[in-house]
């Protein structure tokens, strides 16, 4: 093969491997915010159950993979809390990893960048200085 | 009957959206090339080759921020494009450029201080782009379920069912969100955007799916695709926003509602001061990034001597925006004081300044112009019509015959016709006078108007 051939050749590859990526990031946004919405509910019906009950007495069945738990209502609750923050924690870091990729692979596929301000955005507080 | 009832209110909306096309809606941008050379006739911009580079070379050095705090001035006799040349400006600047246009006799008021309103002319010429983030929830409402104490009385509770077309999940809702959902009237099969930081619910409009739910359907109704993806979505706005809005909005005694009633009163300085500095810290953490823009003083001989030593200091601020002053006076008295100077503008200010002149447009510019303004006002217009109009500018001027225009075909809409043709051109000839004709008139019935007797030599002094 040719030093050409090579070259497109690793080039469309890079190419394909980042398209891969981008795909990926977004399908597991998507799958990442299915799992935050179902915790929602879960954790939802879970504090209205430990509302209802006496303290310490409410128990509840907890899924781990294949395997069926009885927790103690509040511990479960605390789990959940817990996978919640990290759940949108990674959210946040595919979004924020997100644009950097696709600039890139528009820069890669020789389309011109998409257009944006680059600016960092406000806060709320800032938000309502200017009105908004 | 009820048609024609119907008919008749879209033919008044229509004269009314005719009204709204301002008098250089047609301009598009200076009408140069690459090299900066003025193409003879190019977005709505005719002839004034020579004004149009000139102002082609100030907007290059506005836009690679290097005439901060400079200011330009076009000069012409009235009706040479000095407006069009300055709206020109302002649309090559892009489109969130601020651009304000005041008229000089706009800063005499009794609320306010010259030197405030024209501040504040000032920074309503600065913009400030900022980023908005916000969390919203978006999908199509799949059930609504309100549950209503049995009693009539305390706390409603209820579930809203979201889908898009990779997930679904049910919200539990509070009584506050419940009140929001019923005032927007939101039902199964809309597609509803709620911003998580406020509660505030938007009906996008209906899902296509549902479409076949009902016969009758207002016109109003929207049908939208069931949105993809995640429920819970990341919206970034960029909004451009003034300086001056800044200000109203933080001066405390005004409040948001003084952007609208208009009459926003004096800004503390320090109010300014402070939003300065703020504006100063967010530029450096890339927070926002300044836009600065134009401000346009048309007939800015009608500003006295201290409105130009306030002009001269505050165009020395790093926050100035580009002034562009146009005048049609030659030499004549400086306003609050006995002297004369060309334009009426004192000579240590007209230093500063970068002066653009204007000639009178040609009989073959004028025809350009008069089939642009045709064009932009919708008239057809035959080409003896045309001809006619432009012998009528040519004798009169350019502001009479472009007025003729509309209506001219006004009274060819009322025969009928579809084409404007020279009769009418005639008719609104003889309808409306021209500023020569008019005088002439006066000068010959003079005795049967009242109050007549102003001696010949008493109107030579005024």
């Amino acid at each position: 093969m040719s030093r050409d051939t090579q070259f497109i050749l690793r080039h469309l590859g890079e190419l394909e491997q980042l398209a891969e990526e981008v795909l990926a990031d977004k399908e597991q946004i998507v799958d990442l915010d299915r799992t935050r919405n179902g915790n929602r509910e879960g954790l939802r019906s879970l504090i209205r159950q430990n509302r209802q009950s006496k303290p310490g007495q409410s128990k509840s069945w907890v899924c781990f993979g294949d395997m069926f738990i009885k927790l103690p209502g509040p511990t479960a609750q605390a789990m959940i809390e817990q996978d919640q923050e990290k759940l949108t924690e990674e959210i946040d870091r595919l979004h924020k990893e997100l644009k950097p990729k696709v600039a890139k692979l528009r820069d890669m596929e020789g389309q011109k960048e998409a257009k944006g301000f680059d600016l960092t955005a406000l806060s709320s507080d800032e938000m309502k200085a200017v009105g908004r | 009957m009820a048609a024609s009832t119907a008919q008749k209110v879209a033919e008044v909306r229509e004269v009314t959206r005719m009204e709204r096309i301002g008098a250089h809606s047609h301009i598009r941008g200076l009408g140069l090339d690459d090299a900066l050379d003025a193409r003879k006739v190019s977005q709505g911009m005719v002839g004034q080759v020579e004004a149009r580079r000139a102002a082609g070379v100030i907007l290059e050095m506005i836009k690679e921020g290097k005439i901060a705090g400079r200011a330009v001035l076009i000069a012409g006799q009235p009706g040479t494009g000095k407006t069009a040349i300055a709206m020109g400006m302002a649309q090559s600047l892009g489109q969130d450029t601020p651009f304000t246009a005041i008229a000089g006799s706009e800063i005499f008021s009794l609320e306010m201080s010259k030197t405030e309103a024209l501040t504040q002319a000032f920074r309503r010429s600065i913009g400030i782009r900022i980023k908005e983030e916000t969390e919203i929830i978006e999908g199509e409402v799949v059930e609504i379920q309100i549950d209503r104490p049995a009693t009539g009385q305390g706390a409603k509770v209820g579930k809203l069912t979201l889908k898009t077309t990779e997930m679904e999940t049910i919200y539990d809702l509070g009584t506050k969100m419940i009140e929001s959902l019923t005032k927007e009237k939101v039902q199964a099969g809309d597609i509803v955007t709620i911003d998580k930081a406020t509660g505030k619910i938007t009906k996008l409009g209906r899902s296509f799916t549902r479409a076949r739910d009902y016969d009758a359907m207002g016109p109003q109704t929207k049908f939208v695709q069931c949105p993809e993806g995640e429920l819970q979505k990341r919206k970034e706005v960029v909004h451009t926003v003034t300086l001056h809005e800044i200000d109203v909005i933080n001066s405390r005694t005004q409040g948001f509602l003084a952007l609208f009633s208009g009459d926003t009163g004096e800004i503390k300085g320090e109010v300014r001061e402070q939003i300065n500095a703020k504006v100063a810290e967010w530029r450096e953490e890339g927070k926002a990034d300044i836009v600065p823009g134009v401000l346009f003083i048309d007939e800015v001989h009608m500003l006295d001597i201290e409105c130009f030593s306030f002009l001269n200091r505050a165009l020395e601020n790093d926050m100035a925006p580009v002034v562009i002053m146009a005048t049609n006076r030659g030499i004549t008295r400086i306003r609050g004081t006995r002297y004369k100077s060309p334009h009426g503008i004192p000579i240590d200010l007209l230093d500063r300044l970068l002066i653009i002149s204007t000639s009178p447009y040609s009989e073959k510019e004028l025809k350009q112009i008069l089939t642009i303004r045709c064009e932009e006002e919708d008239v057809e217009m035959s080409e003896d019509a045309i001809t006619v109009l432009t012998r009528i500018g040519m004798e009169t001027s350019l502001r009479y015959s472009i007025q003729l225009i509309t209506a001219a075909n006004l009274v060819c809409r009322k025969r009928k016709g579809t084409e404007v043709d020279m009769d009418d051109i005639k008719r609104v000839y003889s309808l409306f006078l021209d500023e020569s004709r008019s005088t002439q008139f006066l000068k010959e019935y003079q005795q049967e108007f009242m109050f007549n007797e102003v001696t010949e030599d008493e109107m030579e002094t005024t």
